[in-house]
């Protein structure tokens, strides 16, 4: 055996392992530190710090002192700091580099703490300028401008439809005097009759006569043409103008309803838009909330594992690397993933209180230990959110991916929170809050309950939708809002509902539809007005073009009666005349007769009326 | 601490036999083909101390087979992943599972898996071929060697001298 045997070189062996054993001891304490420090700063962005790491060999574990880790976001504010934390680590798995503790206590935690120089890294961000969609609290703020706001920068068809109506009357109007120019006037037409009369009247005295008469006459009636031509033309010059007058006008008159109808339509609230009022109150606030949730979440899923496909793929890659592998887990009662926290327990002050967070089977590799990891946070009696109650369990275990949170506040004293709509704040209210949610494969679904009592609003608004909400939340204290958070996890869709709605619906809609009414009868009026301005001077216009049109209507009747005036012949005023002398003689001689039978018939009376007395 | 090294030294390459140097080169492949930082190599490490094989010649095979073992990993992570998912031994592999001990020798790793069972079967092979291979060098190849003037130019250099000062020891 001994010729196999080299003593000597044991010593060696010892020598060498133990020199190595003892700088690593000796370097143990930098390296948590500086390791600690590059991966937290990696992991939350910006600087983590540690003030002092110590390995302690019985048992073997580590302290930490004074970690810090700076809000990215807010580089003077610390997210989180405590004072010391106390971690025991398991000899065995250290030794193939497996991080494992059994307990880890944190005192003194503290949250948003203020940092006394900054946290963030030297590292140069460029902010997104994309433009930002108006919220809805934008919106609502410019929900309802003042009527001159709103005729100010709309392009309405009123005063359009009124500088056609004017330009149409300015064309047609001088059309209609150039025609006006050309019609014998009333003094013409009389002057026409007394000729036609001196013509057509008194005794043809000679054949000679007769004609004289006849040529004056059909050189008035030449006269009467031209005149009549006249008359048509400007006739139908002011027909033409009457209708495109009237046209024009109609349009006119038409205009303020078409406009306020447009208007109505672009500055109305709308009955959406008041059922969304919860949406309107606590969406923002509701999505920062979200977000500051979804930003931490998407920070610690990657180390999170899972059976799904793409673990598989990493699982590939892991095969790559030269001398990396894969370790090949079997069932254990004491399984070794590469980092876990068995059990840890953080305290520290919180909201005048004392908050009490703990944690089990903490890892990123629970397909390795196939047990999820657990969170509770609990609090007692705090000042400003009375029991806090919440319990996360984070389950990527094998044929799992399913993340689960609970929470539970038993009495929020919100402090006043702006509303930053309409210049509304919740100036005090106590709320009782319970939330779920569940991460499925990516999938978001959460729903939070909200009882909200006390509720306190003050507003100093100014603007029509902010005087009337003010109005309508003075009467509020109690209410329930309902939230739910529902799709993928990196555009989940919000939905609220809320009691508040129906009570802000009831208590508003009547005073908003009133004012609503208000408002569109103030902009019918302007409308009309300016509607007015334009048709009333063209209203008289058209009439005037109306009674151009009566009175050459009449001029030309008047001229074709004129022009139909005939002179009678020679001749047959001879036979006229001997035909009336024939009438008058025999009209005579029955008068005659007629008197001479009427005298014998009244003898034959008194005849016979002395025959009868002479009788009796 | 220098003359302790020496002495160290000295033990270490005192066992120049072809075979002792052989066995030394070819012990080197476990390492070479495995992960260096583990369990499997500290125990190879202490008996490349405790046996008496050439010390120097495991130092060369360890750079020479970890040359050949990055080259050669793809082969030995699949046959450790053949081993480590074989049904027949997985009731072996949980049973080994359960001893802290080797769960540090990273026997579960599939690199690690599979460059152990290649090296621990071109053991013997290339023990033997290696002290062949040595015989026929000590034979017909070193003179020829030691006439090469670039050799000469390195035995007129210090590294030499300090070489050939411990080479007085063993």
């Amino acid at each position: 055996m001994t010729k196999w045997m080299r003593w000597s070189g044991l010593l060696g062996f010892l020598a060498v392992v133990g020199l190595i054993a003892a700088l690593f001891i000796f370097l143990l304490p930098f390296l948590i530190k500086s390791g600690i420090e590059f991966a937290g700063t990696k992991l939350a962005g910006a600087k983590v710090t540690v003030d002092d790491a110590d390995v302690t060999l019985s048992p073997l574990g580590v302290r930490l002192q004074g970690l810090q880790v700076a809000d990215a976001r807010a580089p003077m504010m610390n997210l989180l700091e405590f004072d010391e934390a106390i971690a025991d680590l398991e000899l065995a798995p250290l030794m193939i580099g497996k991080a494992i503790s059994n307990e880890l206590s944190v005192s003194n935690l503290r949250f948003h703490t203020e940092r006394e120089t900054s946290g963030a890294l030297e590292v140069v961000t460029t902010e997104d300028e994309e433009e930002k969609s108006p919220s809805l609290k934008e919106k609502a703020s410019e929900a309802l401008p003042s009527v001159d706001e709103v005729l100010a920068r709309e392009t309405l068809g009123t005063p359009q439809a009124g500088e056609a109506l004017k330009s149409a009357w300015s064309e047609n109007s001088q059309r209609v005097d150039q025609a006006f120019d050309k019609v014998p006037d009333d003094n013409s037409i009389a002057e026409y009759e007394d000729r036609i009369r001196a013509i057509t009247s008194g005794r043809l005295e000679s054949l000679e006569d007769f004609r004289e008469r006849k040529k004056k006459l059909d050189d008035l009636k030449e006269q009467f043409k031209q005149d009549r031509e006249a008359v048509r033309d400007a006739r139908d010059v002011v027909r033409s103008a009457k209708s495109e007058v009237s046209e024009k006008l109609a349009a006119l008159r038409n205009a303020p309803s078409e406009d306020l109808a447009y208007l109505k339509d672009k500055y109305q609230l709308s009955g959406a838009g008041v059922s969304n009022i919860t949406g309107l109150l606590f969406g923002d606030d509701a999505a920062n909330w979200a977000r500051e949730a979804l930003y931490w979440y998407e920070k610690i899923k990657p180390y999170l594992e899972s059976d799904s496909e793409e673990d598989a793929a990493e699982q590939e890659d892991e095969k790559a690397p030269r001398l990396a592998g894969r370790f090949v887990h079997f069932p254990s009662d004491d399984p070794w993933p590469d980092f876990m926290i068995r059990s840890a327990r953080l305290t520290g002050p919180f909201d005048g209180g004392q908050l009490v967070i703990s944690g089990r089977d903490i890892t990123h590799q629970q397909t390795v230990t196939g047990r999820p990891a657990v969170f509770t946070a609990s609090g007692d009696g705090l000042q400003k959110i009375g029991d806090l109650d919440g319990r996360l369990v984070l389950n990527h275990t094998l044929g799992n991916s399913k993340d689960t949170l609970t929470l539970a506040i038993s009495d929020w004293k919100m402090a006043p929170l702006n509303l930053g709509v309409a210049g509304a704040k919740l100036a005090s209210s106590r709320v009782k809050l319970d939330a779920t949610a569940e991460v499925i494969r990516g999938e978001l679904d959460a729903d939070l309950d909200a009882n909200v009592t006390q509720a306190k609003f003050t507003g100093d608004g100014q603007t029509l939708f902010a005087r009337e909400l003010n109005g309508a939340l003075q009467g509020i204290n109690t209410f329930n809002v309902d939230a739910g958070v529902t799709g993928r996890l990196k555009n989940p869709d919000v939905s609220f509902g809320s009691d508040l709605d129906r009570q802000i619906n009831s208590a508003i809609s009547q005073r908003i539809r009133a004012k609503q009414d208000e408002f569109e009868q103030r902009l019918k009026n302007r409308l009309n007005d300016t509607m007015s301005e334009y048709a009333g001077e063209y209203a008289d216009e058209l009439q005037l073009l109306a009674a151009m049109e009566g009175s050459l209507d009449d001029k030309l009747s008047a001229l074709k009666d004129l022009a139909s005036a005939e002179l009678e012949d020679f001749k047959a005023q001879q036979e006229r005349e001997a035909r009336e002398k024939l009438d008058a003689e025999k009209a005579a001689a029955e008068e005659k007769a007629r008197k001479e039978a009427e005298a014998r018939k009244k003898e034959l009376k008194d005849q016979a009326k002395d025959k009868l007395k002479n009788l009796f | 601490m220098l003359s302790l090294l020496a002495r160290l030294f000295k033990a270490l390459n005192s066992e120049a036999a072809p075979g002792q140097v052989a066995f030394g080169f070819a012990l080197a492949m476990i390492p070479g083909f495995t992960p260096l930082f583990s369990l499997i190599n500290l125990v190879v490490l202490l008996l490349a101390c405790i046996l008496r094989v050439n010390f120097s010649a495991f130092i060369l095979g360890v750079v020479v087979f970890s040359a050949i073992g990055y080259l050669l990993d793809p082969v030995s992570a699949e046959l450790g992943e053949y081993f480590l998912t074989l049904p027949s031994l997985t009731d072996t592999w949980t049973q080994l599972y359960q001893n802290d001990w080797m769960r540090i020798s990273s026997f579960n790793n599939t690199v690690a898996m599979g460059g152990l069972v290649i090296s621990v079967c071109l053991l013997v092979p290339v023990t033997l071929v290696s002290r062949i291979l040595i015989l026929q060098y000590r034979k017909r190849v070193l003179n020829w060697v030691n006439r090469l003037k670039i050799v000469q130019a390195l035995k007129a250099t210090k590294f030499w001298s300090i070489y050939s000062k411990f080479s007085e020891y063993s």
